[in-house]
């Protein structure tokens, strides 16, 4: 049987959103993989790029904001044959989510979290998140963002050496692919941190 | 007639083996017949300060720990000091001085114990503790050889040391004491089925019962006993997963990702962690997963009383979680019903697909009674509406009059959906429209119904035609019976304990409505119960009784209260 496990509501982002790119890619690496829509898990932070939830038809969790990866591992540890997945941005996953996500990190846990960076939080209109570069005008940082941005990668190769967390640019295509191919494919923990712009509210950022 | 009931107390700074050797002590009296309950003090610190065993036993059961004291063992000097309030004129007082300051003393009649002397010679200044099991054993008349193998089964390593210890003990009393000697006046009959549990062991056999196969906790006192024991049991246990994760939120979250990868799931905190949890309780609720919170109470706010008791969190369990959906909150009294609503919790949670609450407090959760060996008893396990051949139009949260909607575990073919904290329609896909909204609404709150008929009933003690009824809930129903024991006008009381605190069931009312005089009794401050009851129907007590000093109540204050 064949499944793109799709669901049947048109997506809601604006036209031009860079998540169109992550929900292709993610469906034709699943359907590459082969990966049985039964035994599939996606987990969604709260956010436009957790928007995707209603757009796939799988087992699926839409969590509260900065929890996707404490619900997947909850899942991954009862039913380790299960594909465990999360989909969040960098307000969820950087930010209020963050203890969770070194602790996934600490574990080593097989599940896998695609976060769109998009240097912002979208979904509540445009404030600074924890990958604003610092002196970024925002509305929530009007005369500047005092802060320095997280480093994704980095910050989780000193957690643990031995997971997979890698950082691509969501227009290249074919890294996008072969990245979130290899991120399924690894034996456990993975990250794949996705840049891309906001077309609403990145133009703050310039 | 009524056999007495003795009670012995254990004072000392901490770190010097004060719950040990009660609990030791308690493995001893069970195995010579007796039944008892036990209650132990101690600081938020490891070592030093000033930590309590005291343990009521008796040939008939006991619900509950006794203030006054019988006899009374200062490890270190001037450990007595504090607790006069507990001796009368009878209290036998062993300490290792020789003369308390004179004055000092106000009751009971003072005995010097050697304790540091004795320890030397038997080369280890530990042991102070077994020693004074050892004077304990002796006034009891009890078996020095069955007391010895139990004392070497508990301590292994050192059973030597302790034995001699305990011989030591024996014999300095044996010499020095003879006039002390207890005359229990009851032949001693071992019985060997009796165990002791903590509450929070007895929640965790309930679980284990249960087929409970996914624990996670933050370590938070007085929560942390069923963790640990739980955790300890994971080699025995190999299908269960104990989880000790970063912090209550990754708890709370992970527990209902369990839950809905079709794990029999529970968490376990306090109040400061529940607090944290709670924004979870509301997800849970809104994509019905079945979840059980396991809540052991200590006084709050904020840190608040880290290792004492109160039972003012029955509020934030039912109003926790923002916005309104259903749960149920339950309460067990006595060591048996946290056992049993160990398993129960988890049936509900399999059958109403909501969050489940299991409010449990320090006093209940931390301290041990004699009971049945809960390892040994089957329960039923209920998984509730279970889908497991989906058709290809499957819907989840299909609209039903009673408001449950199978539900497909994870794997399943064909049993796709989505798990929603945002509102949604029958597949689980985000509405916002009116009227799937409130349908969806109403759907769920149908349960209430539904938890009404399974959660727990309340147990009413005593005849309906008592003059008053006490009204309570928790861990105070062990000091209420033990109370309801020795009042001299027992007959004109009935007591009502809620199992169940949300949803209230109708014939509460009903029964509370049959009694002209009606009396609260709470381990709180503000009479949470009563509040509670007054929201529900036209309620007006006569008198309510509140303790709220870290403590319970003794048997012996209910009494004075209500006599
Ligand atoms: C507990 C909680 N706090 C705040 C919010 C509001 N909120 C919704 S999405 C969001 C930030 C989203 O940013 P990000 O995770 O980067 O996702 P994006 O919208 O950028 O894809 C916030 C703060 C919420 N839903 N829950
Ligand atoms: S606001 Fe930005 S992230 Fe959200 S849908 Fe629009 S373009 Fe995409
Ligand atoms: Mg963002």
């Amino acid at each position: 049987m064949t499944n793109n496990f799709r669901s049947n509501i048109t997506p809601t982002w604006c036209p031009g959103c860079q998540n169109y790119l992550v929900y292709a890619a993610l469906q034709k690496n699943f359907a590459d993989l082969k990966i049985n829509v039964d035994n599939l898990i996606m987990n969604y932070d709260i956010g436009c790029a957790g928007n995707m939830a209603d757009f796939f038809k799988t087992y699926g969790a839409h969590t509260l904001h900065g929890r996707s990866i404490a619900m997947a591992m909850g899942e991954k540890i009862v039913n380790p044959n299960l594909t465990v997945c999360v989909i969040g941005g960098d307000g969820g996953i950087y930010g209020e989510g963050l203890n969770h996500l070194v602790a996934a990190a600490r574990a080593n846990i097989n599940i896998k979290v695609f976060v769109s960076n998009n240097f912002l939080y979208s979904l509540t209109t445009g404030q600074t998140s924890p990958t604003t570069p610092k002196g970024a005008h925002t509305k929530s940082t009007p005369t500047g963002n005092i802060n320095e941005p997280i480093h994704p990668v980095e910050l989780l190769k000193t957690v643990n050496q031995e997971i997979f967390v890698e950082s691509v640019d969501v227009k290249d295509i074919p890294k996008l692919n072969n990245t979130i191919k290899r991120a399924l494919e690894f034996s456990g923990f993975a990250l794949v941190d996705i840049t891309q712009e906001c077309v609403a509210f990145g133009k703050q950022l310039k | 007639m009524a056999n007495k009931v003795y009670t012995f107390k254990i004072a000392g700074p901490a770190g010097l083996g004060i719950k040990s050797i009660g609990q030791l002590f308690s493995k001893i009296l069970i195995a010579h017949g007796f039944n008892l309950a036990d209650y132990s003090e101690y600081p938020s610190l490891v070592r030093g300060g000033h930590n309590t065993y005291q343990i009521s036993f008796s040939l008939d059961k006991v619900f509950a720990p006794h203030y006054q004291i019988n006899a009374f063992f200062a490890i270190n000097p001037g450990h007595w000091q504090q607790h006069q309030s507990e001796f009368n004129s009878k209290t036998l007082i062993f300490s290792d001085e020789e003369n308390p300051e004179s004055g000092r003393m106000e009751k009971g009649i003072f005995y010097n114990l050697p304790l540091k002397t004795l320890a030397n010679e038997i080369g280890s200044p530990l042991v102070v503790n077994t020693i004074s099991l050892g004077v304990a054993v002796y006034l009891l008349g009890f078996d020095l050889n069955l007391t010895k193998e139990i004392v070497c089964g508990f301590y292994q390593k050192f059973s030597d040391l302790n034995s001699r210890a305990i011989q030591a003990g024996y014999d300095y009393a044996q010499t020095n004491f003879p006039k002390c000697k207890l005359d229990l006046k009851t032949k001693i009959n071992p019985k060997t089925d009796q165990q002791l549990y903590e509450g929070n062991e007895s929640y965790g056999w309930g679980f284990l019962a249960g087929g409970g196969n996914f624990y996670a906790a933050y370590p938070m006192t007085p929560a942390t006993g069923a963790l640990h024991f739980l955790a300890a049991k994971q080699e025995a246990f190999p299908n269960i997963k104990v989880i000790h994760a970063e912090d209550e939120v990754g708890v709370a979250n992970m527990g209902a990702g369990a839950a809905f990868a079709g794990a029999r799931a529970a968490v376990g905190t306090s109040g400061g962690g529940f607090a944290l949890m709670n924004e979870a309780v509301s997800y849970c609720g809104v994509a019905e997963i079945g979840l059980v919170y396991y809540l052991v109470s200590r006084p709050g706010p904020a840190t608040g009383l880290p290792t004492w008791t109160a039972q003012g969190d029955l509020m934030h369990a039912i109003y926790s979680g923002h916005g309104e959906f259903p749960k149920v909150v339950m309460a067990p009294g006595d060591i048996d019903e946290s056992f049993e609503m160990g398993y129960q919790s988890l049936n509900l949670a399999a059958k109403l697909q909501t969050p489940i609450i299991v409010v449990s407090d320090k006093f209940l959760g931390e301290s041990s009674a004699s009971t049945n060996n809960l390892s040994k008893i089957k329960v039923k396990i209920e998984t509730g509406d279970i889908e497991t051949k989906p058709s290809q139009n499957y819907a989840r949260y299909k609209f039903t009059p009673n408001g449950i909607s199978p539900l497909t575990i994870p794997g399943t073919p064909n049993g796709q959906f989505l798990a929603n904290s945002y509102e949604h329609d029958e597949l689980g896909f985000s509405t916002e429209d009116a009227q799937v909204s409130q349908k969806m609404f109403d759907k769920r709150m149908a349960k209430n119904k539904l938890a009404i008929k399974l959660a727990p009933k309340a147990n009413l003690f005593g005849n309906n035609t008592a003059k008053t009824l006490i009204i309570s809930w928790g861990s105070t129903k062990g000091p209420i019976l033990e109370a309801l024991k020795d009042l001299p006008n027992k007959d004109d009381f009935a007591f009502l304990q809620i199992k169940t605190l949300w949803p209230i069931n109708p014939d509460i009312k009903n029964i509370i409505n049959g009694f002209s005089n009606t009396v609260v009794i709470e381990n709180n401050g503000t009479g949470q119960l009563v509040t509670l009851l007054k929201s529900q129907f036209d309620f007006n007590p006569t008198k309510i009784h509140l303790r709220n000093d870290g403590r319970p109540f003794f048997p012996e204050e209910i009494i004075k209260l209500l006599k």
